[in-house]
């Protein structure tokens, strides 16, 4: 064991180029798969904070009490399908309206109104976008909702583009996972190739196959952990600026970038040690299967 | 088909080299092929019925044009390839029906040379040699001595630190032999061991081989050097299409009628 150790580590040494640039192109493989992983996970952060937008808006009867309005909330909050229900005010959607025309830059048209045109409303956030119709027909019949804005075409719509998104980022990614496996898996063949002398010799003179395989797995092994380390400083350089960045673009957006990290080290580590490993295995599997 | 009388082994100098096996009994079959047929699986025949026993202490030239199934044997022997039929059987184990994990063992009977070599070019002579015990799990300890010994057999302790390209092609092939004999195997095999290399230095890499076989170690060697078979008359074994013509001791390289 020590022995395989001693001699993957020599063996990684004198064919340093080959190793080196085994190195190279695992690093370069895993930086492009957890840079698409990065942008996966902002778009699946970005998706996910769309779909909360979709809300359904009840606009209440001018003539409803507080107790039917309060009940209606209660009942509301009770359905499983909804996340949460703010009650806007009368007040509140007229203030609401003249900033927002004051944001557009629009002159102000309500102040030469008299009387508040605008009604209270209930906004409901739905658990999941694609129940916006339950939400709806529960509070189509209620007496004191004066009428609903129908968002279901706008919500079945946000929800098609965002699930096309979701696919075509998975399946990138995927495409993107299986080409950075086969150019590693190639670049470790070449290497081990480089040595077929090697193998070549080592069954002649009656070495067993764990005595040749084993040298060969630990050092793909370490070519993938130093490829990995290696990804991940180059990572961890950029992070700052890139998050500075990505913090500045999306100002909306209350990413998460917590879980992401140990997400990518664990991706990196995995994807470059265990592709070390399987390669290597592989290749020495075709000197030894005779 | 007799073989030549074995000469006597050197005891001393076999005990001298840190041999432990039995000694070398002159007459037991080291080597027995038994109606070997080996097909290849794009139909090619490159053996048919070939029956040889080789004796301990047996100096075998194995002759013939290429193609002649030469180096099939050869690999039939170290179990590079399996016989289509008949059985393979070297020191009375048959080779076809070892499993994965004893075919090392089955090699480390085995020492074998080419006519390329097949040197690290990365390691020096010492650590070529020392190759084949290492592979064996031989502790470091006895490595040394045994290596040291080995190399000093072939001449070539002067050069024990330098790497195979800053040796002649001769030196090269005796660090081959050195590697070869190192762990005492019961059988060398030599595969056109002289092929590259000039007449003179051919004629001290026969010698050395004699030498070895002086020692009591069966000797097997492939080859298409007329002069050196016909002038050491030694047992000939010829082989043509996959059969073998003629097995006669003291033989020349062509058919003597």
């Amino acid at each position: 064991m020590l022995f395989s150790l001693t001699r993957a580590w020599q063996g990684f040494w004198r064919n340093a180029v080959m190793s080196l640039a085994a190195t190279a192109t695992m690093v370069l493989m895993l930086l492009l798969l957890s840079g698409f992983w990065i942008i996966q996970t902002g778009l699946l952060a970005a998706l996910q904070f769309t779909e909360q937008k979709v809300e359904v808006v009840a606009f209440l009867q001018p003539n409803a009490t507080d107790n039917q309005v309060s009940e209606l909330q209660t009942r509301l909050k009770a359905m499983p399908q909804v996340a949460s229900v703010v009650y806007v005010s009368r007040d509140e959607a007229l203030a609401r309206f003249r900033a927002s025309m004051a944001a557009q830059g629009r002159e102000d048209l309500t102040r030469f109104l008299s009387t508040n045109p605008l009604y209270a409303s209930l906004e409901v956030k739905l658990v999941d976008p694609s129940q916006v119709p339950v939400v709806s027909d529960a509070l189509r019949n209620d007496p004191s909702i004066r009428n609903i804005i129908n968002i279901e075409d706008l919500a079945a719509r946000v929800l098609t583009v965002t699930n096309l998104l979701r696919t075509a980022g998975t399946v990138v990614l995927v495409i993107v996972g299986v080409i950075a496996l086969f150019i590693i898996i190639n670049t470790i063949r070449l290497a081990v190739l480089a040595r077929a002398e090697e193998i070549e010799v080592m069954r002649l003179v009656g070495a067993s196959d764990a005595f040749i395989r084993w040298p060969f797995v630990f050092e793909g092994a370490f070519v993938g952990f130093l490829g990995s380390i290696l990804t991940l400083a180059i990572l961890l350089a950029v992070a700052d600026p890139l998050s500075a960045f990505m913090a500045d673009f999306f100002r909306v957006l209350p990413l998460q970038f917590g879980s992401l990290t140990r997400d990518l080290v664990a991706l990196v580590m995995g994807a470059g040690v265990g592709l070390g490993i399987l390669g290597s295995w592989l290749s020495v599997r075709t000197y030894l299967i005779r | 088909m007799t073989a030549a009388p074995a000469p006597r082994p050197a005891r001393s100098f076999r005990r001298a080299l840190g041999w432990t096996h039995d000694q070398a009994k002159p007459g037991r079959p080291v080597l027995v092929l038994h109606d070997v047929t080996k097909q290849y699986p794009n139909g090619k025949l490159a053996l048919r019925d070939v029956d040889l026993v080789v004796p301990e202490g047996d100096f075998v030239f194995l002759v013939g044009p290429s193609g002649a199934g030469k180096s099939t044997l050869i690999k039939l022997l170290i179990r590079d390839e399996v016989s289509t039929r008949g059985e393979v059987v070297l020191d009375g184990q048959d080779v076809a029906r070892l499993g994965r994990r004893q075919v090392p063992k089955m090699r480390r009977k085995i020492g074998i040379i080419f006519q390329d070599f097949k040197l690290l070019p990365s390691k020096t002579v010492f650590e070529n040699v020392a190759f084949a015990l290492e592979v064996t799990g031989t502790p470091r300890r006895k490595i040394r001595p045994a290596v040291d010994r080995v190399i000093a057999l072939v001449g070539l302790s002067a050069q024990s630190r330098q790497t195979p390209n800053q040796l002649s092609g001769g030196e090269q092939q005796r660090t081959a032999i050195a590697r070869a004999l190192v762990h005492d195997p019961r059988l060398i095999i030599a595969d056109e061991p002289t092929g590259n290399l000039d007449p003179l230095i051919s004629w001290e890499i026969l010698q050395l081989l004699l030498r070895i076989n002086e020692l009591g170690v069966t000797v097997m060697m492939a080859t298409h050097n007329a002069e050196v078979v016909t002038a050491l008359r030694k047992r000939v074994v010829a082989l043509e299409e996959g059969r073998i013509i003629r097995d006669e001791v003291g033989g020349a390289y062509h058919r003597e009628d």
